[in-house]
């Protein structure tokens, strides 16, 4: 019985150690989205710019992924006619909303805001996002990791405040 | 850089609670369960603490005094945490920074009028409570302290909206969840600095005063009482 005890808290301890190594590495995680989306296609080639899609950029706190209203606006009607347009019109013509994936979570202790860097701050999206422009298929990690040392480099390097509480609630 | 102060005017008060309330829904403080709280363990930021009974029964009428943190010009909690948590902004407000503190409750020991409070345990709050949290807050994990931060998440969100319309902040641009709360206009909340704020205005009252002011901790929250 004590064996079992013994060899029981031992896995449950794997297990525990395994939760905690699979939690610190989720920021490498390789997400695959529902749809092959271009952005070197739309924000590339056709030069949309990332707002007119993103549309809380310069309002609010999150950029806001697009919904398919946001999609429907050109993709009502099929333009090329290729199996991923007609994915995407089929989601548009069903009123149904694409579940894509979101790679950036910030923890609720941290008052991220786009509105703050962008329109405030004017950074480009670039500094954070990367060329998002060159690539053909949808991003599967983060470009730019979210960790305090991350955040911490800029704010230093551009002499924005670092005082905890302008971020941290 | 203004200075951020608040009055509460006793002789208005009617010991109604909204602010009591206002401030546990705003800031996601948790709900305990009742063999902690009678244990001393409830969870408050503002808290009413009853001071004395007016008449007799059955017409009697509790005289309170609410009490959130006193946000001191010179803070007893700050000079004892070891990993810089809890700390004086240039604007006057005693910030606590939740993900750096380590639950030694120094500060909690230290400060005179204990409104920090410590997060004992994580329990299940109702399904009404955690389906209406505040997004703008964060939901404290066990093991840390936490206290009344005048609502700074407000201020955080007040302060990007001026900067976005490039325009200062304007006096009732940021106000706590218990000024707006309060149904008599008890609190007074503004810059201490502003010579045309009502705060101050209110806070160099004949009637003013702080608690504890003789340990030197210069409270910017004050009150006013005729009966003093």
């Amino acid at each position: 019985m004590k064996k079992l005890l013994i060899l029981l808290a031992i896995a449950v301890g794997f297990s525990a150690g395994v939760f905690v190594v699979n939690r610190a590495v989720s920021r490498e995680e390789k997400v695959v989205q529902p749809i092959d989306f271009s952005h070197a296609l739309h924000a590339g080639k056709y030069r949309i710019p990332c707002m007119a899609c993103h549309q809380r950029v310069m309002m609010g706190a999150r950029a806001s992924i697009p919904n398919i209203e946001v999609c429907g606006a050109c993709h009502s009607t099929p333009m090329k006619k290729t199996p991923g347009e007609l994915l995407v019109y089929r989601y548009v013509s069903r009123h149904r909303q694409i579940p894509w994936y979101s790679i950036y979570h910030v923890p609720d202790y941290v008052y991220f805001s786009h509105r703050r860097h962008v329109a405030i701050g004017k950074l480009d999206c670039k500094d954070c996002h990367g060329d998002m422009a060159s690539l053909n298929s949808p991003p599967t990690t983060q470009f730019l990791q979210i960790k305090t040392q991350n955040c911490w480099n800029c704010h230093e390097k551009h002499n924005v405040t670092t005082d905890c509480s302008h971020c941290h609630r | 850089m203004p200075k951020y102060g608040m009055v509460i005017d006793l002789d208005k008060c009617t010991s109604c609670q909204a602010c009591v309330t206002a401030c546990k829904v705003e800031n996601n403080v948790q709900i305990v369960s009742e063999d902690d709280a009678q244990n001393g363990r409830a969870m408050f930021w503002m808290k009413m603490l009853t001071m004395e009974f007016d008449g007799d029964y059955p017409n009697i009428r509790p005289k309170t005094l609410p009490r959130n943190c006193m946000q001191c010009d010179e803070p007893s909690c700050i000079k004892v945490c070891p990993v810089r948590a809890t700390y004086l902004r240039d604007d006057g407000i005693v910030a606590q920074i939740y993900p750096q503190c380590i639950g030694c409750r120094y500060c909690m020991a230290n400060c005179p009028y204990t409104v920090k409070v410590f997060n004992w345990d994580r329990q299940e709050q109702p399904a009404e409570v955690e389906r209406t949290y505040n997004p703008d807050v964060s939901v404290r994990p066990k093991g840390i302290v936490e206290k009344c931060t005048f609502c700074i998440h407000r201020l955080q969100t007040a302060s990007e909206k001026a900067k976005a319309e490039h325009r200062d902040l304007e006096p009732g641009d940021y106000v706590p969840a218990c000024v707006e709360v309060c149904p008599v206009d008890a609190i007074s909340f503004g810059d201490l600095d502003d010579r045309k704020s009502e705060v101050l205005k209110a806070s160099r009252d004949y009637r003013a005063f702080g608690l504890l002011e003789e340990l030197g901790t210069v409270p910017k929250v004050r009150y006013l009482n005729a009966k003093e």
